[in-house]
């Protein structure tokens, strides 16, 4: 890829960028370039071959990879979510709220409605897909800014949520229902990490080996030139946040599965750390574009940290100045990742 | 007024301005005095603006010197030019539409204050005393957003007057005025002219510009072509000195046997007001159909019109006989109807993704593996792209490489290429060859041609008249939105179209109509 662009220009006085031959980079540049790269999966090896160390098979060990992964299933599902929001160059803020909102209604719709299982959790994925929905027609044709009008679909949602139970639902639970999250039907798997990898692998095959997929990068990419290609970027976009939502509710389901009751507020917390991962996927392997494998190791970096944090037995504040930096350091990292693409 | 015994109040020497290749200036020289009404003419493209530009400090000349009473001044920056005294008023008025006509005049001013608190008086005052040297009465507490489009130029040029500007340049003024709008801006321009300020007019309206301006500069080619005092000149001495020389003709292969008898698109009595009064054309398979007409004349407004993107008030559009109506434009592609935009990079291509990505976004329901699923083959996206690539030479090392890495003109052809589908039947070309160099401009003009031959509808919209000369087998002019004259086979030459942007074939005596 590097010394043939010379056949493409035979005039070499044109100044704009892009047509320009590739210049040499200096020692320090390229450093920057593999930092910007590979920097997450350099630092996702440092975190375990420093937690080894230190913790031995405390930490290496195939039990507690398991726990680690089970853990971080629930926060890839709802991350590969806001990945295909982010790939069609919009938000969603509402996930979290979204995602607390199904658990408690997945639960009462058992326990209070006594609606059998299967139906409860059919309805909730449908709801899902209604939240996002409605976040993507009020972005695309009313055309509510997306922080706007994700957050105001959110709060609606605790609103909601609070009217429709204002206490925890933790009894007339079915069994079966724990089994979503705890279950270990294949190799003594964990179901929320079988579950996550069908998630992930289906969104995975969208976004790259279907003809949605090139349009939601289109999209993303420059949406004037996707509208000019006949692309009808409203339904493409709107199919993104309703994609979200899915991926919100089935979060909701398996942590409520997970916890056994149905709490309000319990996945709150998702959004930021959804937000760190996907980002943080962003600047892996690609200079800044938002994708699936990206968001996987994301959310990883982060379950390993707070698996290491926990091991280490770290104070509690340590938890938050680690969720809140390593916000901060994928925005940064992902904003760097696509100067240098830009700049290259 | 004029007084040209005595040196002139701003005196531009050689100004020249490169644009990567190509010269938007070259060493320009202007004088302009204290109390005049100056004119500035050109065809587009000519200079006029890259002259304006480098008076407000957008640009920084590559030589050439300016001076305001014989001494040199630097433009580094627009605040520098505005201190020199130098105003300018374009058509995007730059005003805060909820702020008041008065809180408009005073922006971007130092007002006088207490310990910083605004003394609103005082600053008041300084505003009346600007609106008093206009001389004509405007709401001024009103907000802007209600006033009309005239009396936000005078809000503009009383802002320019609070900053004590000695040269206001308005650039095309009455473009957006009705009738009685601008003779009251004419009455403004000659009372402010009488009182010492320098206005330099700029326009493609030549009525006006003979009408007002004592003096007169003509642009072409990026050079001063031609000076004229008040008088010198008639509208058709104007207009030739605007054409300039008659270029040789194009290089453009004679045609012959394109069958006019069906049209494959037709416009008919199309209605959009302001812009677009009255505009109906045909176009014939086989044939290059050009669009031109100065900037503002409805070009651009017409292929809009037909992708949806404004809502027409009166007429159609027809593809093959069957009315043609589109929401928008992913209904105008399924319709069979391409618009290729002006602005490649921003609004034509994905600069990050691959060739092959890019040529094939609007193929992508002819590229499933099976008709049946939703897998996009990657297979047969390559092989479409490779076929594109050799048919229309685009120079790249493969389907892989980033279309960003091409130069302007093969990024063109991959644009082009994106719209090699059957189904196509139209397209619109909006400024091909922009931006890019002269060999890569004949290609693109080959592959335009390429696809007339093979059937496809090709409407070019170009200002450039040399590329509309060279390209097109029938040129339609338009002139403030109606059609001012249509030229077939030899007639389309360079002058003819010139002239006709300027005005409507009747106008123009021993013309072809």
């Amino acid at each position: 890829m590097t010394d043939t662009t010379a056949i493409d220009r035979p005039q070499h006085t044109d100044p704009r960028p892009g047509v320009a031959a590739r210049r040499k980079r200096t020692p320090g540049q390229l450093t920057l370039l593999i930092l910007s790269r590979y920097g997450t999966l350099i630092a996702l090896a440092l975190m375990i071959v420093i937690f080894t160390a230190k913790a031995g098979t405390i930490f290496f060990s195939l039990d507690n990879f398991i726990n680690i992964l089970s853990q971080a299933s629930l926060m890839a599902i709802i991350s590969a979510g806001l990945t295909m929001t982010l790939v069609v160059g919009e938000f969603d803020l509402s996930i979290g709220y979204a995602a607390s909102f199904c658990g408690v209604l997945v639960v009462g719709f058992m326990a209070l409605q006594n609606l059998p299982e299967a139906i409860a959790v059919a309805l909730m994925i449908v709801i899902g897909a209604g939240i996002g929905t409605v976040n993507g027609v009020l972005v695309t044709k009313v055309r509510i800014n997306a922080v706007i009008a994700t957050i105001g679909i959110g709060t609606i949602l605790v609103g909601l949520c609070f009217a429709y139970s204002p206490f925890p639902i933790v009894t007339n639970i079915p069994p079966a229902f724990s089994d979503l999250s705890l279950g270990r039907p294949i190799l003594g798997i964990p179901n929320s990490i079988l579950i996550m990898l069908v998630v992930l692998a289906i969104l995975w095959v969208i976004l790259n080996k279907t003809n949605l997929g090139r349009k939601m990068q289109a999209v993303g990419g420059n949406i004037e030139a996707a509208r000019l290609s006949g692309i009808r970027v409203d339904r493409i976009k709107i199919f993104a946040f309703a994609t979200a939502g899915v991926c919100a509710a089935i979060t909701g389901i398996l942590l409520s599965a997970l916890l056994g009751s149905g709490t309000s507020a319990a996945a709150d917390g998702y959004l930021l750390e959804a937000f760190a991962a996907v980002f943080l996927g962003s600047a892996t392997l690609r200079d800044g574009e938002f994708h699936i494998v990206g968001t996987l190791v994301g959310v990883l970096i982060i379950s390993v940290g707070f698996n290491g944090l926990s091991i280490f037995a770290a104070p509690s504040w340590a938890q938050q100045v680690f969720s809140g930096g390593i916000l901060i350091l994928a925005v940064g990292l992902s904003t760097l990742a696509r100067r240098y693409a830009n700049a290259s | 007024m004029t007084d040209e015994s005595q040196q002139a109040w701003l005196q531009v020497r050689g100004l020249s301005k490169q644009f990567g290749g190509a010269r938007a200036l070259s060493a320009a020289d202007l004088d302009i005095y204290r109390g005049e009404v100056h004119g500035l003419v050109g065809a587009n493209g000519a200079g006029k603006s890259t002259l304006i530009r480098c008076l407000a400090g957008v640009h920084q000349p590559d030589s050439g010197e300016v001076l305001i009473d014989g001494e040199p001044v630097e433009f580094g920056s627009p605040r520098a030019a505005e201190s020199a005294g130098l105003a300018f008023v374009h058509q995007e008025l730059n005003l805060v539409p909820h702020f008041t006509a008065i809180e408009n005049i005073l922006l971007g001013r130092d007002l006088p204050n207490t310990l910083g608190i605004t003394r609103w008086r005082a600053s008041r005052r300084i505003a009346l005393d600007a609106v008093d040297r206009i001389g004509v009465d405007f709401p001024l507490d009103t907000k802007v957003s209600e006033l009309s489009v005239g009396e936000r130029w005078l809000v503009m040029i009383t802002r320019a007057l609070a900053q004590n500007a000695a040269m206001i340049t308005m650039d095309e003024p009455t473009a957006s005025l009705s009738d009685s709008e601008s003779e009251a801006l004419f009455r403004v321009i000659r009372d402010l002219a009488k009182s010492g300020v320098a206005i330099l007019y700029v326009s493609h309206r030549l009525d006006e510009v003979l009408d007002l301006s004592d003096r007169i500069t003509v642009f072409r080619d990026g050079r001063v072509t031609d000076r004229a005092v008040r008088g010198e000149l008639d509208k058709q001495g104007l207009i030739r000195a605007i054409v300039g020389r008659e270029v040789e003709q194009a290089s453009r292969a004679p045609k012959g046997g394109i069958d006019r008898s069906v049209p494959i698109f037709e416009a008919k009595h199309v209605r959009d007001l302001p812009m677009v009064k009255d505009v109906s054309f045909r176009l014939y398979a086989g044939e290059v159909l050009g669009l031109g007409g100065l900037v503002g004349a409805g070009r651009s407004e017409v292929a809009r019109l037909a992708f949806g993107a404004s809502r027409l008030d009166d007429g159609g559009f027809e593809i093959k006989g069957r009315a043609f109506k589109a929401k928008n434009v992913a209904e105008a592609v399924r319709q069979g109807v391409a618009l290729i935009p002006e602005e490649r990079r921003s609004e034509g291509l994905l600069l990050e993704k691959s060739v092959d990505f890019n040529m094939n976004l609007a193929a992508l329901r002819r590229l499933l593996t099976v008709p049946w699923l939703p897998f996009t083959s990657s297979r047969k996206a390559r092989s479409r792209t490779l076929e594109i690539i050799r048919a229309l030479q685009i120079k790249t090392q493969g389907p892989g490489q980033h279309v960003g890495r091409l130069s302007g003109g093969n990024q063109q052809k991959v644009v082009i290429g994106r719209w090699l589908i059957p189904g196509i039947e139209v397209i619109f070309f909006d400024e091909p060859s922009r931006g890019v160099d002269v060999g890569a401009r004949h290609e693109i003009h080959e592959a335009i041609r390429g696809l007339a031959v093979q059937g496809v509808g090709t409407i070019v919209i170009s200002s450039d008249v040399e590329e509309l000369a060279m390209l097109c087998d029938r040129v339609v002019v338009l002139h403030e939105g109606l059609v001012s004259g249509e030229l077939t086979g030899d007639d389309v030459t360079e002058k003819n179209i010139i002239e006709l942007s300027y005005a409507p074939a009747q106008e123009l005596q021993g013309e072809p109509a």
